[in-house]
């Protein structure tokens, strides 16, 4: 019944590389981006060639083998990192530092919260710091502290919550702030299971309510299914685009039926076996120019 | 009954040593230690007088100007030193060299430079204070956490507001640290600025004392000196545990995991 994954589903434009879509029409386009650091004098490539493009209020998911350059890619896409070679493109306009469209959620909750303010300050402080009016902040925190359903701790300190729960912190932090982009880095490595599961389906309730743009690294391969709309998975370093899938399960997700569907298995062997090539070292052809 | 058994755990041991101080006392007639109820009458007339103002403040208020100016000096230069690399490479030696130098010998030539002056007295505690708060908030604002750093730069936190919302806070306990050993140099160095050429203050009078054989009143002194360290360090700590409730609180959690 299902058609073969590889003839409908796959988007890539060209090996090596992620779909790309039209000129002017990509809320996020990331182009020939090739990231060297220089250890020890010694340069190490972290990321060799990548290139793909997210379309407005697309969720996708990116995942990879360990030591594939994601967080070097999240450095660089957010700002933090100049990549040594290509680009990104937010709504057209070149990366050059952190941009204010864009959010970052981390994996170290724990490190990316100030300790020293509490829950509301935390939230608060990124519109604080905009200079945004008292009325208008009070009402985005509110509404953040709502959505991720911790309206009832904003006067605790971050570290007084379980891991969790600070990580909904950050995320209402992050969807305080408006942005159009929000990038997160394996935002749910450190967390326990069933914490996972609750913040998974947190993350689609957000993204579907908000609209936003959201680019989601992972390593967990039936996190990338369950979450996105696409996966792009990277290959094994030095890093380019291993492949860029549709995911083609309905839009209502949820933990049991979701995860239960055969589609839901395919996909994710699909994922699974990419990835075992990807650590074999096998690459898309031409991408090892 | 807590605050009762805290107050016993807080004079328990005072009072045992004044209890062994009397009883070596009261039998021997020692010239050079007095009995502690000798001492007290002493202390009571030497201090509870004019001394207090041409004395007692004066010291407490070089040594309050001096500590005060040295935490903010220390601070923000500390915060200017950690922020710029280069700048620390720059001052980095020379830091070292000028705090290896112990701030007495600095008394003699501040004379020279600045004549007998309250402004001279206060140099040195300031010589002398400034190294502890500096190289702490040097270190602290070094070793701010990187995943904080991306976060605030990631949400536009730049400029004032980084210093204030990120790095201040984050350096917070190391300067605090910092703030504890300058407290007790300051006290130091306040009476040494006084033990040369001088003609007031707490170091002034205790060497007077001292030189005309009154020994009781020379006991007083240094009971008067020991005081005002006990009063700075509950100063400190009550600000202590106000600026840093929340970095208390976080380490407790982190030592019950």
């Amino acid at each position: 019944m299902q058609p073969d994954i590889n003839e409908h589903t796959r988007s890539a434009d060209a090996p090596g590389a992620g779909r790309v879509l039209a000129e002017g029409t990509a809320m996020l386009s990331v182009r020939n981006l090739k990231k060297v650091y220089q250890t020890d004098g010694r340069p190490v490539e972290a990321v060799r060639n990548l290139t793909f493009d997210l379309r407005p209020g697309e969720l996708a998911c990116l995942v990879g083998p360990s030591g594939s350059g994601k967080t070097t890619l999240l450095k660089c896409i957010s700002g933090l990192m100049a990549p040594t070679e290509g680009e990104v493109l937010l709504d057209g306009a070149k990366v050059t530092g952190p941009p204010k469209k864009m959010a970052v959620v981390f994996q170290e909750y724990g490190r990316s919260l100030f300790p020293w303010m509490r829950v509301r300050e935390n939230v608060e402080l990124p519109l604080k710091n905009q200079g945004m009016a008292k009325p208008e902040r009070d009402r985005l925190v509110d509404e953040a502290l709502e959505a991720v359903g911790l309206s009832h701790v904003p006067k605790s300190y971050p570290w007084q919550l379980s891991g969790g729960m600070q990580q909904r912190v950050a995320i209402a932090r992050a969807v305080a702030y408006q942005p159009e982009v929000l990038l997160m880095d394996e935002p749910f490595a450190a967390v326990d299971a069933q914490t996972r599961a609750d913040l998974e389906d947190l993350i689609r309730a957000v993204w579907k309510k908000l609209g936003v743009t959201v680019l989601f690294v992972t390593h967990d391969i039936d996190e990338s299914v369950y979450l996105g709309e696409r996966v792009i998975i990277l290959s094994s370093s030095p890093t380019v685009v291993q492949e860029d899938l549709l995911i083609d399960l309905p839009a209502e997700r949820d933990q049991l039926n979701t995860r239960a569907l055969p589609r839901f298995t395919e996909l994710r062997h699909h994922v699974y076996e990419q990835i075992q090539l990807a650590k074999t070292g096998q690459r898309p052809a031409a991408a090892s120019r | 009954m807590r605050i009762a058994k805290g107050l016993l755990y807080a004079l328990g041991l005072p009072a045992l040593l004044v209890l062994a101080w009397w009883a070596g006392t009261t039998g021997a007639k020692n010239f050079f230690v007095p009995t502690p109820g000798a001492l007290v009458s002493t202390f009571t007339d030497t201090w509870f007088g004019n001394r207090i103002l041409t004395d007692v403040l004066p010291s407490l208020g070089r040594l309050f100007v001096g500590v005060l100016s040295a935490i903010i000096l220390g601070i923000l230069a500390g915060l200017l030193i950690g922020s710029v690399r280069w700048l620390r490479a720059l001052t980095e030696p020379v830091l070292e060299f000028f705090r290896a130098v112990p701030p007495p010998v600095l008394v003699p030539v501040l004379m020279l430079l600045m004549c007998i002056t309250d402004g001279m007295k206060v140099a040195v505690i300031i010589s002398g204070c400034i190294w502890p708060v500096l190289l702490n908030t040097i270190e602290g604002v070094r070793a701010i956490d990187g995943v904080l750093s991306d976060s605030a730069r990631t949400y536009g936190i730049s400029g004032w507001a980084r210093v204030r919302y990120l790095v201040l806070p984050s350096a917070g306990p190391q300067v605090m640290a910092g703030v504890r050993q300058c407290l007790s140099i300051g006290l130091i160095l306040m009476v040494i600025s006084e033990m040369f050429a001088s003609s007031s203050g707490l170091g002034f009078t205790i060497v007077q004392f001292q030189r005309s054989f009154a020994v009781p009143e020379m006991w007083s002194g240094i009971v008067i000196l020991g005081l005002i360290g006990v009063a700075m360090s509950l100063i400190f700590q009550f600000t202590e545990r106000h600026i840093l409730r929340w970095y208390h609180g976080l380490r407790e959690v982190e030592n019950a995991a």
